[in-house]
């Protein structure tokens, strides 16, 4: 569960980015956070990872206290979470099967487990077959479908995703939506979009952000700034 | 491995500066300590010869050199007192010039004088000793070489106090080059990192391959360092042998433990190839430590 309660966050140059932001995501809920640019959505995935701390207010991940002062257990906390980039952030010189199994091996799990948990979630996005292949021998949907694996390889329960499909031609970004659906009721799963098309069609819960905001928090919401 | 060659790939030329700057710091390190374990062990022998030497007219009896030799040792400053007969002298000459039968059908025993070859307790005796010896009756001469030992000492310690300082210089300076090159290294590779922290990745676990890489730098380094000092040992080799013919074992101590410096031996070698992998990999590793403890946050 992420739990964010009156969290207010203020860059150092003065310009708020959140205010008084509250709200709660269930486990295996499936969410989208929209707004226009700059509205505070990469800055919210920013604070569920600990990548930022907030000026005032709390946030919890499950049993950790984010905003905690004496919270160190950052490398736990990103142990649980996944995380899908705009720009998928593949590693060029490592093939598909090293840059998905980055996420266990960085954890220091058993090579055994590494290599049935990378095998499944290759299966899983549809790359079984191109293991062994470079990033530049990928399309964009590939190389976004690798980075989805690489977010749920190793029991990582919670699936952030800023703008996942911001490069991607709409066939393409389909196809990452509907690898993303096979998650839900399974792990929980933010994304950041500006995609109208896909928060209209798939009447999920939509957390709808406006100048650091919660305007809206719609079940089943559609896309209305 | 693996990653270690990769990352040697990805950055070539800061590779190549970090193994070089290694290299040539424990090659001069390497001249350094041997020319140093060289002339200690070249002083330890010219400690061990007779220090001071006194030649006795012909008519000196025996018996008065006893007399002699009996006081310098009851002098308590003496380490060894050896009597050299004429005769004994003569026999001397005969090996040496065993070859030249001209040379030994025109002398005889009677000619040489008697000596007695003496070793100090400390070079400090020396004087001491000589201003005795000579006003003893029947001295022909006083030979004793506190100079060439004073020269030694003095030019050890100059050589001494000089390595030192430039090996102090040397680390600073590699360290530093290091640092450089290994905040190039990560400020390549700052994308890779950002992701493996928000993976979930530890500080050890992202500073690790920069802390294995150094110590493979100063492994290799040291390695290539030796090897090609060998070269150049084993090929200078026979001039310096020819040098130093006659001269026996050049030997060190250390604490309790001798170790010959030469003749060129495995176990001096081992300890010369030991100190510089060791001392390589250390330098290595306190350079890639401290970069990544300032440039990894």
């Amino acid at each position: 569960m992420i739990q964010f309660d009156n969290v207010a966050k203020q860059f150092p140059l003065g310009n708020a980015a959140l205010a008084n932001l509250t709200f709660t995501i269930p486990d295996n809920d499936f969410v989208f956070l929209v707004g226009p640019s700059g509205a505070g959505k990469t800055t919210i995935l920013k604070l569920i990872l600990r990548e930022l701390i907030p000026n005032s207010g709390t946030i919890k991940v499950d049993d950790f206290v984010l905003t905690d002062k004496r919270f160190r257990r950052v490398e736990k906390l990103r142990e649980k979470i996944g995380v899908v980039f705009q720009d998928f952030k593949i590693l060029p010189d490592k093939n598909i099967w090293e840059n998905v199994a980055l996420g266990m091996q960085i954890i220091n799990a058993p090579a055994n487990a590494i290599k049935i948990a990378v095998k499944e979630a290759l299966r899983l996005v549809n790359l079984t077959g191109k293991e062994a292949f470079f990033p530049v021998q990928l399309s964009a949907g590939e190389l976004q479908r690798a980075a989805i694996a690489r977010a749920i390889c190793g029991n990582r329960h919670i699936i952030l995703a800023d703008e996942p499909t911001g490069n991607l031609d709409p066939n393409t970004t389909w196809e990452i939506m509907k690898i993303f659906r096979k998650f839900e009721g399974k792990k929980t799963i933010i994304i950041a979009t500006h995609n109208t098309d896909i928060v209209n069609s798939l009447n999920k819960r939509v957390l709808t952000i406006k100048n650091g905001k919660l305007v809206k928090d719609t079940q089943k919401g559609k896309y209305e700034l | 491995m693996k990653s270690i060659l990769t990352s040697i790939r990805r950055t070539p030329y800061q590779s190549t500066a970090a193994f070089l700057v290694l290299f040539l710091n424990l090659f001069l390190t390497i001249s350094i300590v041997f020319s140093l374990s060289f002339l200690y062990g070249l002083l330890g022998y010219v400690e061990t010869r007779p220090q001071v030497t006194v030649y006795f007219q012909t008519q000196v009896s025996p018996t008065d050199i006893g007399k002699i030799r009996d006081d310098l040792i009851n002098s308590q400053k003496t380490i060894s007192v050896k009597y050299i007969s004429q005769e004994d002298a003569f026999k001397t000459y005969q090996q040496l010039n065993k070859d030249n039968p001209l040379l030994l059908e025109m002398v005889s025993a009677n000619i040489f004088p008697a000596s007695l070859e003496i070793n100090a307790k400390k070079p400090e005796f020396l004087p001491e000793i000589a201003a005795f010896l000579k006003k003893q009756p029947g001295i022909d001469e006083v030979v004793f070489q506190k100079t060439i030992i004073d020269r030694l000492l003095t030019l050890t310690g100059v050589i001494k106090k000089s390595a030192l300082a430039m090996c102090l210089l040397l680390i600073i300076t590699t360290v530093f080059i290091l640092l450089t090159i290994t905040h190039f290294k990560i400020a390549l590779r700052r994308e890779e990192i950002e992701l493996w922290r928000l993976l979930g990745a530890s500080g050890n676990y992202i500073k690790m391959p920069f802390i294995k890489e150094g110590l493979f730098f100063g492994f290799t380094a040291a390695t290539t360092a030796f090897l090609v000092f060998l070269a150049i040992l084993l090929y200078l080799n026979p001039f310096i042998s020819s040098y130093l013919r006659g001269s026996g074992n050049l030997v060190i101590s250390i604490s309790s433990y001798q170790l010959a410096v030469w003749p060129l031996n495995g176990a001096f070698l081992a300890a010369i190839y030991g100190l510089t992998g060791t001392f390589g990999m250390l330098l290595s590793v306190i350079a890639t430590v401290i970069a990544s403890q300032k440039y990894i946050k």
